[in-house]
This record gives C-alpha cells, sequence and structure tokens, in this order.
C-alpha cells in the first residue's frame, strides 16, 4: 500500500444535529462531538478524503474518520469504547432501589405516590426486604448501589437497618462494595441513626428545592417548617457523617421557574457541591395537579438556562458548585466513560440496569414504574420479591422493554441524533397512554425532557468551542466525568 | 556511552567487572552466567583514565577503549540491548544501525550478574529492545529474578507489541507493577505520529501495542518529544490521550536531546521550551483534568513558570547532564534536569536565569 492511500480517511459512523446558526453538531458513539459547518460536513459525508489536513486529523483524533490502511490497533481501540460507553445498559443489575415504605409527614402537590404516617399496609415486610437482599446479591455487578426511597425510608428505619446488616454481611457479597445512599427529607433523622449510618458509610440524598419560602411552598407540613427541619437534618448529617455526606436535588414547579437564581443561591449557602435541576415527573399525583404545578418544556429550558448561568457565574467567583443533569448529559456526549445514569441508556435499561422492590411486594423496573402503579396501572410487574433475578430480568415485561426501548425499532428515534445515548421509555409511553394505546415516542415526557437537554448542550459546547473558551470547557468536561457523578442517581 | 582508556590493548573481549583496584593497576573478573568459566585479568589504566570497584565495563580484543557499561556511582542505569529500529523518528538522539547486535542481550545478562548492589531503577533500552521479545523476555525474567525490588522501564515504540504472538512471548506472566513500559506517541492521528516517527501505520500499531500492553496489567508512561510539529498540535494529542489512553500511569512531555537525527533536522526539532510555554501550559492542564500524572523531562526549571515546576523532574541522566556557570547561583539547581552535556547549541543556553528564591517548588 502506497504512503498516500495509507492515510486516505474512511467515515466511522456518527449521528448529526443542525444547531441555530446553521452550524452541524456530529455525535459519534463512544462519546465524541465534532462542529462542523454544512459544507464541510457535506465532504465529510462523500468525499471524507478531501477534507483539509488539520481538520482531518482531528477528526481522526475523535474517532469520526479512520485511514484507509489496516487499522487493527484503532479498530480494538475503537471496539472498547463503544464497550466502555454500552457497560452500563449491558451489565448485570448495580443499581437496586429499596422502598421500605411509603409512609411521608409531607404533602406535597407534586409527590407521586406518599401516604400519610399513620396509613396502614404501606411498608414492607420483613421477610419481603430479606427476600429482596438476596436477589440484590444475586447480582454480578462489582460495585452495588443499593438505595432507599420512599414515602421517607427514615420512617421505618427499622427496615433499613435489616436491609443494610442482610446486604453487607451476605454470604455472596465477597468483598464487593456496595454504595448505600437513603433518600430522605432528613426530618426523622436522629444522632442514634448517625452513629450507625457511619459504620456503613451511608451517603444522605435529599430535597431542597430552594429559599425556605419556595421550598416550605412545594412541601407543605402543617407545621410549614419543612426547610428548617430538613436543615437541622443536614446539619446533624454533616456533624455525624462527614461535610460531604449529604446530597440534595431540586424539583421544579412553576413557582420555581422566576427564581433560577434565587435557587442556585440557596445551594451556594448551603455549601453543596451539586445542584440537580430537575423537571417535575408527571406521574402520580403530580400528574393531577400538573395544570397547578405544569409547565411547558419551553418554560422549563429557559429556567435551566438561567440555574445553569448561574452555577457558572458561581464558578468563576471561585465557587465550585456543579449542576448535576449537565453532567450526565455531557457524560453521554463528550466522556469516554459511562456514568451509569439509568434514565440515559441506549437500550433503555430498565428493568436490567435497575430493580425496584417496591414496598406493595412487587419489582418493578423503574422508580416510574412503581409510580404507574400507584394510578392503577400494574402492567410493569416483574414479579414477587423473591422472585429469582434470572428470571426477573428473563420476565416478559424485561423483554417488552427491551424491544420497546431499543432505538433502532422505534421509527421517532430511528432519526433521531441521540439514539445511541438515548432510548425510548416504554414506561413513560404507557403513562400518557389513551385507549390502550402506548404515546408515540417523541410525544413523551422522557424524549420532549432529554431533546431538549442534547440541544441545549449542544449549542452551549458549540458556543464554548467558538469561543474559544478553555476555562468552560474544561469546567464542562469536568463535569463530564463519572467521578463527579457520586451525588445523582 | 562513556569510555576510559588503558595503557596498552586490550588482550580479550567481553564483559568484566572492575573487583579491585592498586593505583593505575585494575583487575577485571569475567560473568559465570550460564556455567561459563569465570576469567580475571590485570590491566593497567591510562593516566587520566577513572574506574571504581564495582563498575561494569566492555573490553575490545586489541582496543585500548574500554566502554563503561555501568557505573555504580550513578543513579541512572541504562542497559543498551541493541542498536536496531524500526522507527527512524525524526530526533533520534541515537541513529539505528542494520547489523545483527543480539549479543548485547548477553552482555546486558552478563552486566546484571556481575552487580553487586541492585540498583533502584534500571532502564533497558536500544534501539527498539522488542525487536527480539524472546531475548528481551529472557533479560526482563532475568533482571527481576536478580534485583527482586529494583524498577525496569523499557523504553519501546510498541510496535511489535501489538502483534498478538509477539505480545504473549513478551508478557504473558510477566508480573504487573515490575516493569515500566515507556512507550513514545506524537500525535492523536496516523499521519502526525507515522511523520514524526518516519514509519507507516506506526500508531495504529503503537494504539495495538498500548492496548495489549493494558490487557496484561503493565504501567505505561507516555513519552513524547516536544519538537516543532508536535508542539503544533500538543493539546490534539493530549485530549487522545486522555481519552482513549486513560490508564497510562503518567504522560511526560520531554525536551529535545540536541543530538543525532535532532541535529540533522534542527529546524523541526531544536524547539525552545520557554518560547513553546503556552502549549505546555495547556497541555499539563488537559492532562491533569482527566486524572492523569504529566512528568516534564529534560526541561530546566528557568524555562518553565513557576506553576509548572512542580511538574519537572531532574531527568537528564547524572551522567549525561551539566550545567551552566550562571546555574551556581540557582537555588532550585539541585532539583533541576540541566543540560545535556554535548548541548552546546545557543538555542538551550542562552536565557539562562538563576532562581535566586524558589518560593513555589
Amino acid at each position: 500500500m502506497s504512503v498516500g492511500t495509507v492515510y486516505q480517511a474512511k467515515v466511522r459512523p456518527f449521528e448529526t444535529r443542525r444547531l441555530n446558526g446553521g452550524r452541524w453538531a456530529c455525535i459519534s458513539p463512544v462519546g465524541e462531538v465534532a462542529f462542523l459547518d454544512a459544507q464541510i460536513l457535506e465532504l465529510l459525508r462523500t468525499a471524507p478524503e478531501e477534507v483539509d489536513g488539520d481538520l482531518r486529523q482531528r477528526l481522526k483524533a475523535k474517532h469520526f474518520l479512520t485511514s484507509s490502511a489496516p487499522t487493527q490497533g484503532l479498530d480494538r481501540l475503537y471496539a472498547s469504547r463503544l464497550a466502555e460507553k454500552a457497560a452500563t445498559a449491558a451489565g448485570p443489575p448495580a443499581l437496586h432501589i429499596l422502598v421500605p415504605t411509603l409512609q411521608c409527614a409531607h404533602s406535597c402537590q407534586y409527590c407521586q405516590v406518599s401516604r400519610a404516617l399513620d396509613a396502614q399496609g404501606f411498608s414492607m415486610s420483613q421477610d419481603q426486604m430479606l427476600a429482596a437482599c438476596d436477589t440484590i446479591m444475586a447480582s454480578a455487578a462489582e460495585t452495588l448501589t443499593v438505595e432507599f426511597q420512599g414515602g421517607d425510608p427514615l420512617n421505618r428505619f427499622d427496615l433499613i437497618q435489616l436491609a443494610i446488616e442482610a446486604l453487607a454481611h451476605h454470604p455472596a457479597r465477597q468483598g464487593r462494595a456496595i454504595r448505600f445512599v437513603i433518600a430522605s427529607t432528613l426530618h426523622q433523622l436522629t444522632d442514634q441513626m448517625c452513629s450507625y449510618l457511619r459504620q456503613y458509610d451511608v451517603k444522605l440524598s435529599t430535597s431542597i428545592d430552594g429559599p425556605a419560602w419556595l421550598h416550605n411552598k412545594n412541601r407543605p407540613l402543617p407545621t410549614r417548617d419543612s426547610y428548617a427541619r430538613t436543615l437541622q437534618g443536614i446539619e446533624l448529617a454533616r456533624a455525624a457523617l462527614g461535610p460531604d455526606s449529604v446530597s440534595a436535588l431540586m424539583t421544579t414547579t412553576h413557582h420555581s421557574l422566576d427564581y433560577a437564581e434565587a435557587i442556585v443561591d440557596e445551594y451556594v449557602a448551603l455549601g453543596l457541591q451539586d445542584v440537580f435541576i430537575r423537571p417535575l415527573s408527571p406521574y402520580g399525583f403530580a400528574k393531577r395537579n400538573l395544570a397547578y404545578l405544569g409547565y411547558s418544556t419551553q418554560d422549563f429550558m429557559r429556567f435551566y438556562e438561567r440555574a445553569l448561568d448561574r452555577v457558572l457565574w458561581w464558578n468563576g467567583q471561585g465557587v465550585a458548585i456543579r449542576e448535576a443533569y449537565a453532567g450526565l448529559i455531557l457524560n453521554k456526549l463528550i466522556s469516554s466513560f459511562d456514568a451509569g445514569y439509568v434514565d440515559l441508556q441506549s437500550p433503555n435499561a430498565s428493568g436490567r440496569a435497575v430493580l425496584v422492590y417496591n414496598y406493595d411486594g412487587w419489582v418493578y423496573p423503574s422508580d416510574e414504574a412503581r409510580m404507574l402503579a400507584e394510578t392503577g396501572d400494574t402492567s410493569f410487574r416483574m414479579g414477587v420479591i423473591g422472585k429469582p433475578l434470572e428470571a426477573l430480568l428473563s420476565c416478559d415485561v424485561s423483554s417488552s422493554i427491551a424491544n420497546q426501548g431499543d432505538a433502532s425499532g422505534d421509527p421517532d428515534c430511528r432519526a433521531c441524533a441521540f439514539k445511541r445515548h438515548c432510548a425510548p421509555s416504554p414506561v413513560d409511553a404507557a403513562a400518557l397512554a389513551q385507549g390502550g394505546h402506548a404515546a408515540p415516542t417523541r410525544e413523551t415526557e422522557h424524549c420532549r425532557r432529554q431533546t431538549a437537554m442534547f440541544d441545549f448542550w449542544l449549542h452551549r459546547l458549540c458556543d464554548v468551542e467558538g469561543r474559544g473558551d478553555t476555562q468552560t470547557a474544561d469546567l464542562l468536561a469536568r463535569w463530564a466525568q463519572p467521578s463527579s457523578m457520586a451525588g445523582a442517581s | 556511552m562513556r569510555e576510559v582508556l588503558l595503557a596498552s590493548p586490550s588482550p580479550t573481549s567481553g564483559i568484566f567487572k572492575v573487583s579491585s583496584l592498586a593505583g593505575r593497576l585494575v583487575t577485571l573478573t569475567s560473568s559465570s552466567l550460564g556455567g561459563e568459566p569465570q576469567r580475571s585479568i590485570v590491566c593497567q589504566l591510562d593516566g587520566s583514565a577513572c574506574l571504581v570497584p564495582q563498575d561494569v565495563v566492555r573490553l575490545s580484543e586489541g582496543l585500548n577503549r574500554v566502554i563503561v557499561a555501568y557505573r555504580a556511582a550513578d543513579t541512572h542505569h541504562t542497559l543498551f540491548v541493541t542498536n536496531q529500529c524500526n522507527s527512524r523518528c525524526l530526533m533520534c538522539s541515537q541513529p539505528p544501525t542494520r547489523q545483527d547486535d543480539r549479543w548485547l542481550f548477553r552482555e546486558a545478562m552478563e552486566t546484571i550478574s556481575l552487580i553487586e548492589c541492585p540498583p533502584r531503577v534500571v532502564g533497558v533500552t536500544g534501539g527498539e529492545p522488542t525487536l527480539h521479545a524472546a531475548k528481551l523476555r529472557e533479560l526482563l525474567d532475568f533482571a527481576h529474578a536478580s534485583w527482586p525490588v529494583t524498577a525496569v522501564e523499557v523504553l519501546t515504540n510498541a510496535r511489535q507489541l501489538g502483534e498478538a504472538g509477539v505480545a504473549a512471548a513478551l508478557l504473558e506472566g510477566l508480573r504487573p507493577g515490575r516493569t515500566t513500559w515507556l512507550v513514545p506517541l506524537y500525535g492523536g492521528a496516523d499521519e502526525l505520529h507515522d511523520f514524526v516517527v518516519q514509519a507507516p501505520c506506526a500508531f495504529d500499531q503503537t494504539v495495538g501495542g498500548l492496548l495489549n500492553l493494558q490487557a496484561h496489567g503493565q504501567s505505561i508512561q507516555i513519552r513524547t518529544v516536544l519538537i516543532q510539529p508536535v508542539l503544533d498540535q500538543l493539546p490534539a494529542l493530549c485530549e487522545f490521550i486522555a481519552k482513549n489512553l486513560p490508564f497510562v500511569q503518567t504522560v511526560a512531555l520531554m525536551g529535545t536531546e540536541p543530538i543525532g537525527f535532532a541535529l540533522a533536522n534542527a529546524e523541526m526539532c531544536l524547539v525552545d521550551p520557554s518560547e513553546r510555554v503556552d502549549e505546555i501550559r495547556a497541555a499539563v492542564a488537559t492532562l491533569r483534568l482527566h486524572g492523569l500524572t504529566p512528568v516534564l523531562m529534560n526541561l530546566p526549571l528557568c524555562k518553565l513558570p513557576a506553576q509548572l515546576r512542580p511538574f519537572a523532574a531532574a531527568s537528564i541522566s547524572d551522567w549525561k547532564n551539566e550545567f551552566a556557570p550562571e546555574c551556581e547561583l540557582c537555588q532550585l539547581k539541585p532539583r533541576c534536569s540541566g543540560f545535556f552535556t554535548w548541548d552546546k547549541s545557543s538555542l538551550h543556553r542562552t536565557r539562562i536565569t538563576p532562581i535566586l528564591r524558589a518560593e513555589h517548588v
């Protein structure tokens, strides 16, 4: 082979998305993006060998192009990068959500599912909890994340302890790392609980919706002191478990929309290193209150951009705070590794990468699926708690999610630029079902929201690159790394 | 290579250890490696020659010149195993030759067998050591067995290691953590790298070699010599390393050794690092951002801004570095690489600024 033909460029697969302003984003499945003018993209597609030398080198380094010569080394590298990006979707279940109880002291307007503290029949039995632990330990995952959700799981600390003991000392654990997380308002947190949690390095994930008035409006208690009590819980946990033991999430209601900066500032004031600007999830009770609490995707994105700019501004002031949703999207677009975020996998990884063991004795493929069950659609039940892991993973629900959650089989996804980083959500489609027919993917909340976020971030990345803003580029590259994701689930 | 002179031509050839010294009379003993009978001879050194007990030398029959293969007092030790190479790098400090020199592996093993005090670290270099994979493996096994706590560093372009058979022969069962592979990489894509090493397909082969080293759990240091075309594309290279080779332990960015081909290609190869500080700073930032450890080598500290100095290593072997008269005033001299002894080029020897108050190291 002559030297001239050795380096002749050949195209590898990639997707494209047109950006405002006429440029195109090229998206490689291995976690690379490139921004090109229309005529360069045309050249890349039709006559890659004619792409200019410097650009050709850059596109080769990012795996949009390869050479005509035998490239066994680079082909292996490319294959290992593809495998790395698919590790979560292809791997054994690593995230296990335990819902010991639906009891909660709050009556949040957007809450999907919770029940009052004196409500009967909304907790798991001890036997169910132990059976769930056996299933978790049957997973071959090298490291496991076990997350307690509710309700407010601290209302049944006895069940949490039962599970942690069972898992930590399980014969099938075999030295594997288990990351325990409790999602809670922290109102019920006590010194005694903390001294127990410290032994197992349990992390706490709580909710802060913004300044006190907003938080209390979103999260009503008869005593109207939800914010103050969560803050007390945070203080207690930090003192007992360490400064990094608590992370927080916020939920955006339409009350939040005008207060993006104040919400971010609240996180900065509380010394939190992450703020997750999350839209409302239209499930359960939230669906009923949607007319009151809801807003359009466009409204959310305007809010998101303001909040993000405030986060970036704080970073410019030397305050290291990360916007977690950005981290998840950027991880998909520009990182070599997958952060393991279950909602952004292709094919959809519900019921494979994640399993939810619910208070009602059933196993569900996702948080959304158990919430759908609360409104009467129980079609996503994978089996009762205690059914062997292998049987759960091969049940009808799993195979139907695998089929319907495959982007290549979905007419809306097939043409989508993000299909290697995202896939249809059958649970979401069922939530919007009308007359027994699941909604088309493009109409699902999942699709609208993720597409808008991917688009937003492509524009941002293009802008940062165009301005030669290496400081922001470095910050975003850091956010994209899986190691920075500790707080997100 | 360092040499000393004998007062009269050597009566024999081979690797010998200095076992004792009396005035200018030196007693030399050969290795008994592989059951060879041990030989002892006495030679007279030339007036200026300096050898001490434990040094290892190579005698050549009929020649007064004696090569010093190992000097016990040094801190940097090198086993030179071949002068053959499958690349022709633009800045090669030691242009390769073609003749069969496999006997050098035997000499390297004899040298190891004669050394009484194991060094902390020893380099294996060429030429391209992996051209003779079986011999290299034999040498590595012998070095690890003889010196259980010595770190062995192999300088290789890793091209051969991309082939499954070579990789298996060289790496199968080689205990991780004992050998570090120092692998040069010059670009994020084939055209630039292949141009620098003057060998088509080299980039792809080296990438394959790096993957095989990783698959066998070996430690890797990427080595990038900062010549002009490499500096011009340094951000792309660092991003490539960060995103594709996150398993490497360290990335060394190195000043050019101004000798050999580097002088023939002076226009491309001789760069004053102080003029490219922006690129070096950006490269260090990118590597650190992705959790990699940058090391700056062969770059005198006064040519680097204060915030880059903590990454600089005193990397020029002690037997081939020296300092300028101005350096005597510098507080950082003990931590500085200094200059290559044979580098008399005005390029590196100008703008030396002794650092009088060292606050940032």
